[in-house]
């Protein structure tokens, strides 16, 4: 097993440091940089056309004008030595990005994770459910409900929930906290009302990958289901229920454990949409804004910690695939 | 359902003396080709059959848009700003006669603003297959001919309502739909070529190189999709026309979309190399490129339909959150998602409900191209 | 004389498909004796497997038992015994589960799969002793090293913690069987379990199974398409075509002087060392599709003795000897053989829903 495990954490390495290269690119890639951006936007407010010799200045100002690979190795030097990720071109006065990375993520992280535990927690009964009594009617609901999730884009989930606290409940569940709330200590009632609002950015993020995930485990319980091992645990004497449970599910949670690898990403991304919608101070709006407004090292510093998240998730769920799996630990 | 021989023991490949194989009256299953059997697998599923004329249904609409859509998708009425839907009704009197009712409206006195009720006394009447507003089908053949609409041009015709211009959303739904559906399928065959192109090598080749890739592919399926994207369509400039802009976010969509594929065309032509089929052909003298395109692909093509079926959906809903976001097709250009657009104000969302109903044509077209895709991968393997 | 442990009457099973019902078994009556070595023999198909099953109520669906009777001679704890109809007993209930494992056993034919790779050979081996016995662990771990010592897995106490992927395939049949006998049952049924091994294990199974029969002194019913086996081990020897039982004999009998065409054909078509013709003698024609049996006696259109009434006509069990059956019409209304079991039954055919 260490010897997986050693493999496994090179390759994150590596996978991670790939990343850094594909982050720093994109932000690269639109023609013309912050400085760019800073003119026309001045151009078009004040119609006011800065000199060239300016433009120079700015740019040195700003570190914009050294060629591309010196630009990537302070980045990245900066990021491992001294943990900063480069000033931000936007906000005033001027703070580093990973200040705004530092504020953003753990609510980031938060939804990610409950939305995961929601979809391990719906998604395991109704695919258990699903595969043993087949062709049922619960059967079928719960895979009509599955592509419903699969179809419905999450963020017109949130807008129909938005939709539905405002007109039912008067106030729409934008945010994290309700206005009144938002800056008093920490109460009871603030953890209340945070927990009125959370509610709705989780299920709407998990529904998506619930979909997926009780397909997956219906498949994988059907299969496992027709094994002869099934059979031999029957004919011991074990009752249907204690079967079930001991064996095929047992066997069929391996590939589900390693669902989790590509789950993460999918769970980022649609937080990331979902928070522009309901404006959660996470990091999607954040996101958005610096893509918008060129803001180098936020809108690629964002990127690059959101892809080192699902990464060490995977990783994770791939150590823990390898506990699970005696077949794995022992080779 | 599976179809079971009950006492065929697991497993007992022992050759005997005695056996002999179970006889099938039809002859017609031992020379059906592969297509064949395919089709009358899949003729089965009776869900997928459903989706998948859904799909079609779909797909014709938007190939004749102008025809299905009461007025072109640009055309407003500014007295009619967010007028609510007219519902249809086919009797009046107790005698047939198509008609809607028509508005009235109060004037708030602080904001001025409009609020549509809809007047019982006011009737419209609607006409079917009428003569109305000019168009240009697909930009060649000069017609006027409608589905269903008004025979006044004056007269509000807004099935499902009107939006923040005056315009029949009705109509840009249908419109809609040739930007929204084309995207998908433009997406997928870059996607698709890419998948193939690289899958291929990958699996045929084998190697280091395969290695190679495969491990490039899992480190972009990491990368969470949405902020790449978000990332890549910030790129595009703000002065590019409405088509460099469309055919920009279909290069993007697909850039991540191949992976799936590449995956799948790998694994086939890894497994298919030890095929003893492939190798038969080998020893026969076949050429490389003909063993490819003859011999391995017809194998999984009806694999790689389904997944791409499955790949669509994807693209849809990934153009839409895009422009819904306005990072991806702009105005005048008229998709669902950038329809979407107008609803991301609660307030504006709530007084206007009915500025959702673009949300329902795509679920019900990615739920029916879902059925369609595991229909279609249900039957792909007929054997 | 030796005692009926289980009495299988008239059994039939169906299978409800989509395509029509199938009949499995079909009127099986067969025998089984206390400490006696009853092989079934047939090709692939002939229902052999789910027979066995339904002795346990383990019957995949969509089979199921249409009727007949398992008649169990259950000894109870004081001594008496009562009899039990394990056919109407209900698949899931508490009464068959308490003689599942414990009673009666049953080994399968893929040891590779038949074993779960995620619990350890002693945590299923202890499974099964604690499900029917109250058992602390330290001793139940030590009856499950006994055990496995008893099948000739060397260093027991160490194996009894690894994982059955580590196992060869005949070390796997080896625990299998000890799991199958750790709560002392009194019929042990296998399902070709020597069929996915090698030569060599085939023969040191085999010779372990007569070893431990003798030992527990309990029946063994050896289900097998292979008649090589049958010679190494029967006793008794019973030959099923298409869910029927068309000869029943013991060991010696069989292979001597077989009565059922079915049963003379199987025997012709081995190969044998001593012959001098070139070629083999297979049983002319092929298995019937199983939607589509045949009329009257079942083997008629391949038997080579077959008459024309035997097309219609349902041969009934005919005793040829204290311990000798046949269902044949050869062999009924002879004179000094009365017919047995001559109800009228329906011909069959396919039932389509």
């Amino acid at each position: 097993m260490w010897k997986y495990i050693l493999r496994r954490t090179l390759y994150m390495f590596f996978t991670v440091w790939v990343i850094t290269l594909i982050s720093f690119a994109i932000i690269q890639l639109p023609p013309g940089d912050y400085v760019t951006n800073l003119m026309n936007q001045m151009t078009r407010v004040s119609g006011v056309t800065l000199t060239p010799e300016y433009e120079a200045q700015l740019r040195e100002q700003y570190g914009l004008n050294e060629p591309i690979y010196v630009q990537y190795f302070k980045w990245m030097s900066n990021i491992i030595l001294k943990g900063k990720f480069g000033d931000s071109f936007v906000y005033r006065p001027p703070r580093d990005a990973v200040e705004l990375i530092a504020e953003r993520l753990p609510v980031t992280f938060t939804l990610s994770f409950f939305s995961l535990l929601l979809i391990w927690v719906i998604a395991l009964p109704i695919g258990i459910y699903s595969a043993v009594r087949q062709y049922s009617v619960g059967d079928y609901i719960a895979t009509f409900l599955g592509f419903i999730g699969l179809a419905v884009p999450n963020f017109l989930l949130a807008l129909i929930c938005m939709f539905i606290t405002y007109k039912y409940f008067g106030q729409a569940m934008i945010g994290l906290f309700s206005a009144d709330i938002v800056d008093a200590p920490w109460s009871w009632e603030k953890f209340v009302d945070l927990l009125q609002h959370l509610w709705i950015p989780v299920v709407v993020i998990g529904l998506g990958g619930t979909a997926g995930l009780i397909r997956t485990m219906r498949a994988n319980l059907l299969d496992e289901l027709k094994k002869p091992y099934v059979e031999t645990a029957r004919a011991k004497g074990l009752s249907e229920l204690k079967l079930l449970f001991k064996y095929p599910v047992r066997h069929a949670m391996n590939p589900f454990v390693s669902t989790i690898g590509w789950i993460l990403p999918g769970l980022v991304a649609g937080e990331v949409v979902v928070a522009i919608v309901l404006n959660l101070p996470t990091s999607g709006p954040v996101l958005y804004d610096a893509l918008r407004n060129q803001d180098q090292f936020v809108a690629a510093g964002f990127i690059l910690v959101l892809s080192v998240l699902t990464v060490i998730g995977t990783f994770l769920s791939d150590i823990l695939l390898a506990v699970l799996d005696p077949r794995i630990r022992l080779e | 359902m599976d179809k079971i021989v009950p006492f065929s023991e697991a497993g007992s490949v022992k050759p005997e003396q005695a056996i002999g194989n179970i006889t099938t009256d039809s002859h017609e299953l031992e020379v059906a080709s592969q297509w064949k059997l395919i089709w009358w697998k899949f003729r089965r599923h009776k869900v997928a059959m459903a989706g998948g004329l859904v799909v079609l249904a779909y797909y014709i609409v938007a190939l004749f848009a102008n025809f299905f859509a009461p007025v072109h998708f640009e055309t407003y009425q500014e007295t009619y700003v967010y007028a609510p839907p007219q519902q249809l009704h086919f009797f009046r009197d107790g005698q047939f006669f198509p008609h809607v009712l028509g508005y009235s409206f109060e004037r708030d006195p602080e904001s001025f603003k409009k609020t549509w009720t809809i007047n019982e006394e006011v009737v419209i009447p609607v006409s079917f297959f009428y003569h109305g507003e000019p168009y240009m089908l697909w930009g060649l053949i000069p017609s006027d001919l409608h589905l269903i609409g008004t025979a006044n041009p004056e007269a509000p015709f807004f099935l499902l309502g009107a939006d923040k211009s005056g315009r029949d959303l009705f109509s840009r739904i249908i419109f809609s739909s040739q930007i929204s559906l084309t995207v998908g399928l433009v997406g997928v065959t870059l996607s698709l070529l890419l998948g193939i192109i690289i899958g291929g090598i990958s699996g045929l080749i084998g190697g280091p190189l395969d290695n190679g890739i495969q491990r490039l592919i899992e480190i972009l399926i990491s990368i969470p999709t949405l902020p790449l994207w978000l990332a890549l369509a910030a790129i595009v400039p703000l002065d590019w026309t409405p088509l460099q802009v469309y055919l920009m976010i279909t290069v993007i969509l697909s850039l991540i979309g191949w992976t799936g594929l590449a995956r799948v065309v790998r694994s086939k032509f890894l497994s298919l190399r030890e095929e003893d089929f492939i190798l038969a052909a080998r020893l026969d003298g076949v050429p490389q490129g003909r063993m490819i395109f003859n011999h391995m692909i017809p194998s999984f093509l009806s694999h790689i339909i389904a997944t791409v079926t499955l790949a669509i959906p994807g693209m849809i809903l990934g153009e839409t959150a895009l422009s819904f976001l306005g990072l991806g097709l702009r105005p005048p250009v008229v998709s669902w998602g950038v329809m979407l657009q107008e609803t991301q104000k609660v307030v504006v969302l709530a007084t206007y409900p009915w500025l959702l109903y673009p949300a329902v044509a795509i679920i019900v077209v990615v739920l029916a191209l879902n059925f369609l895709g595991d229909g279609l991968r249900d039957a792909a393997d007929p054997y | 004389m030796s005692e009926k442990l289980i009495e299988i009457k008239d059994l039939k099973i169906h299978f409800f498909t989509d395509e029509g019902v199938v009949r499995a078994v079909d009127g099986l009556d067969l025998t089984i004796e206390k400490g006696k070595t009853l092989c079934l023999v047939g090709e692939s198909g002939c229902g052999k497997s789910v027979a066995c099953r339904a002795l346990l109520q383990i019957v995949r669906s969509p089979g199921k038992i249409v009727s007949g009777e398992i008649l169990y001679n259950h000894r109870l704890g004081n001594g008496t015994e009562e009899i039990v109809d394990i056919a109407k007993l209900a698949p899931t209930g508490r009464q068959v589960r308490s003689i599942r494992g414990k009673e009666i056993s049953m080994i399968f034919q893929e040891p590779m799969t038949s074993l779960s790779p995620m619990y350890t050979v002693g945590n299923q081996i202890i499974e099964n002793i604690q499900l029917h016995n109250k058992m602390p662990d330290k001793a139940a771990r030590e009856l499950a090293i006994s055990l496995l010592g008893q099948v000739g897995i060397p260093k027991p106490d160490r194996l009894v913690d690894e994982y059955p992927f580590r196992l060869s395939g005949g070390m796997r049949q080896r625990a299998m069987i000890a799991m199958a006998l750790s709560c002392n049952p009194t019929l042990l049924i296998a399902d070709e379990p020597t069929t996915a091994l090698d030569v060599t294990t085939q023969a040191n199974i085999l010779d372990l199974m007569k070893n431990l029969q003798a030992k527990y002194d309990m029946s063994l019913l050896f289900i097998t398409h292979d008649l090589g086996v049958v010679a190494e081990i029967a006793d008794d020897v019973a030959v099923m075509y298409l869910g029927k039982i068309v000869e029943k004999s013991d060991v010696n009998t069989i292979f001597n002087a077989p009565k059922h065409p079915y049963t003379q054909a199987l025997l012709n078509s081995i190969p044998k060392i001593t012959m001098k013709r070139e070629e083999l003698d297979p049983i002319k024609g092929m298995v019937p599709n199983p939607y589509r049996r045949p009329g009257g006696c079942p083997f008629h259109p391949r038997c080579p003795k077959a008459m024309p009434e035997c097309q219609t006509v349902e041969p009934a069990v005919t005793k040829l000897g204290e311990n000798h059956f046949v269902q044949c019409l050869l062999y009924e209304n002879l004179p000094g053989k009365p017919a047995l079991v001559a109800e009228n039954r329906e011909l069959s055919g396919v039932v389509n829903d």
